[in-house]
C-alpha cells in the first residue's frame, strides 16, 4: 500500500493475505486431482441425471465448483431449473 | 543403524543443497558420522556449496554400475573426518540409476554411518522417485511463496503416497521484514496450509551466499542467523528439544540503516 494510500484512508488487504486465499483455492483442487476433462464429464453426467427428474433451463448455464470449507472440501454444483405453475 | 532422510520440495532454487550441507556438517559437528549423497543426476551441486568439487574422482554412477568400490566414491569433508559426500555424476542423467540400485546404495552404508542425508532433484518425476526410494524420513524445504507452497504439497501428497511417513517441513529464506508488513506469509500460514509438522525456520541471510560463494557452509559462521537454525534443526532430528527461533528487524536508525536481524528464542 503507498503512503497516499494510506492518507487517503484507502485500505487494501494484505498481499501475504492474497496470496493465502488464493494458494488455499489452488489446492483445493490440485488435491482433488480431477482432470478438466473428469470434470466436464461428471458435469455431463449430472445434468443427466437431474434432467431425468426437473427441467432444466440450459444445461450450459450450469456451474459446477470446488470450494474450501472448515471440515472438508466442497463439490457445489448450481442448476438453474426452469420455472413452471 | 544410519537413518536415511531425503530433503526435497518440488519447486527448484528453495534451497534444497543448501539445507543438505548445512545440515550434514551441523551433524557431523554435533559428533554423528554423516554421508550426504546428492542425487541430482547430472545437475551436480552439492559438492560446490561443500566446497570439494576438487577432490572428486568417483561419483554415484561410477558405485552404482561397479567401477568403483562405493567407499571410494566418498568424499571426505575438508574439515569432519566423519562427513562424507557422494557426489552426482554430471555428465549421465537420472536414468542411469533406479530406485533399486539407490535402495542397494543406501543399505551398503547403513551399517557404518549415523544419518545419510540425500538431496533430491527438483520435481516429482525419476530423480525424485531415486532419492526417496530409501528414505526413512523426509524433509520437505519451501519458502513463503505461492508457487514453492503449492509444490510443496504436491510433494507432501506422493510422500504419504509412497508411504514415507509423515515428512516434516522447513521454511527457507523467511523475510521478518516482508512478514512484518503483511507482503509475505508468515510462518503459521505456510504451516496451516500444508498441515504438516514444523522443523525449522530459516532467515533470508547473506551469509548463506558468501559462504557458498567460498565453499563453506553458514552453520560454521558464527554470526549466521541462518546457520543458527540450521544448527537447531539438526539438535531437532537429534531428538531435542529446541524452542524456534523468533526473528526481528532491530529498532530504531541504526537497524534500519543496518538492516539486521536478530532472533530470540520463542517462549513456551
Amino acid at each position: 500500500m503507498s503512503f497516499l494510500d494510506t492518507m487517503l484512508g484507502r485500505r487494501r488487504e494484505s498481499s501475504s493475505h492474497v496470496a493465502k486465499e488464493r494458494l488455499l483455492t489452488v489446492l483445493v483442487h490440485d488435491r482433488v486431482k480431477l482432470t478438466p476433462e473428469d470434470l466436464e464429464n461428471m458435469k455431463r453426467e449430472i445434468i443427466d441425471v437431474i434432467s431425468r427428474y426437473v427441467e432444466v433451463t440450459d444445461p450450459g448455464s450450469i456451474e459446477v465448483t470446488l470450494t474450501r470449507g472448515d471440515q472438508s472440501d466442497h463439490l457445489k454444483a448450481d442448476i438453474p431449473l426452469r420455472r413452471s405453475r | 543403524m544410519a537413518r536415511v532422510i531425503t530433503i526435497t520440495s518440488g519447486k527448484g532454487g528453495v534451497g534444497k543443497t543448501t539445507t543438505t550441507a548445512n545440515l550434514g556438517t551441523a551433524l557431523a559437528m554435533l559428533g554423528q558420522r554423516v554421508v550426504v549423497i546428492d542425487a541430482d543426476i547430472g545437475l551436480r551441486n552439492l559438492d560446490v556449496v561443500m566446497g570439494l568439487e576438487n577432490r572428486i574422482v568417483y561419483d554415484l554412477v561410477d558405485a552404482v554400475e561397479g567401477r568403483c568400490r562405493l567407499r571410494q566414491a566418498l568424499i571426505k569433508d575438508k574439515r569432519f573426518p566423519e562427513l562424507f559426500l557422494l557426489p552426482a555424476a554430471q555428465t549421465r542423467d537420472k536414468d542411469a540409476v533406479s530406485p533399486e540400485d539407490m535402495i542397494a546404495l543406501t543399505n551398503e552404508l547403513r551399517r557404518e554411518f549415523d544419518f545419510i542425508l540425500i538431496d533430491s532433484p527438483a520435481g516429482i518425476e525419476g530423480g525424485f522417485r531415486n532419492a526417496i526410494a530409501s528414505a526413512d524420513e523426509v524433509l520437505i524445504v519451501t519458502t513463503p511463496e505461492v508457487s514453492a507452497v503449492r509444490d510443496a504439497d504436491r510433494i507432501v501428497g506422493l510422500v504419504e503416497a509412497y508411504e514415507k511417513g509423515h515428512p516434516r517441513l522447513i521454511i527457507n529464506r523467511l523475510k521478518p521484514r516482508m512478514v512484518a508488513r503483511g507482503d509475505m506469509m508468515d510462518t503459521s500460514d505456510v504451516v496451516e496450509i500444508l498441515a504438516i509438522d514444523l522443523i525449522g525456520i530459516v532467515p533470508e541471510d547473506e551469509t548463506i551466499v558468501i559462504s557458498t560463494n567460498r565453499g563453506e557452509v553458514a552453520v560454521l559462521e558464527r554470526n549466521s542467523l541462518a546457520g543458527r537454525s540450521f544448527s537447531d534443526i539438526a539438535r531437532r532430528l537429534l531428538g531435542e528439544d529446541v524452542p524456534m527461533l523468533v526473528f526481528e528487524e532491530r529498532q530504531g536508525v541504526w537497524g534500519s540503516l543496518i538492516g539486521r536481524l536478530r532472533a530470540r528464542r520463542s517462549e513456551r
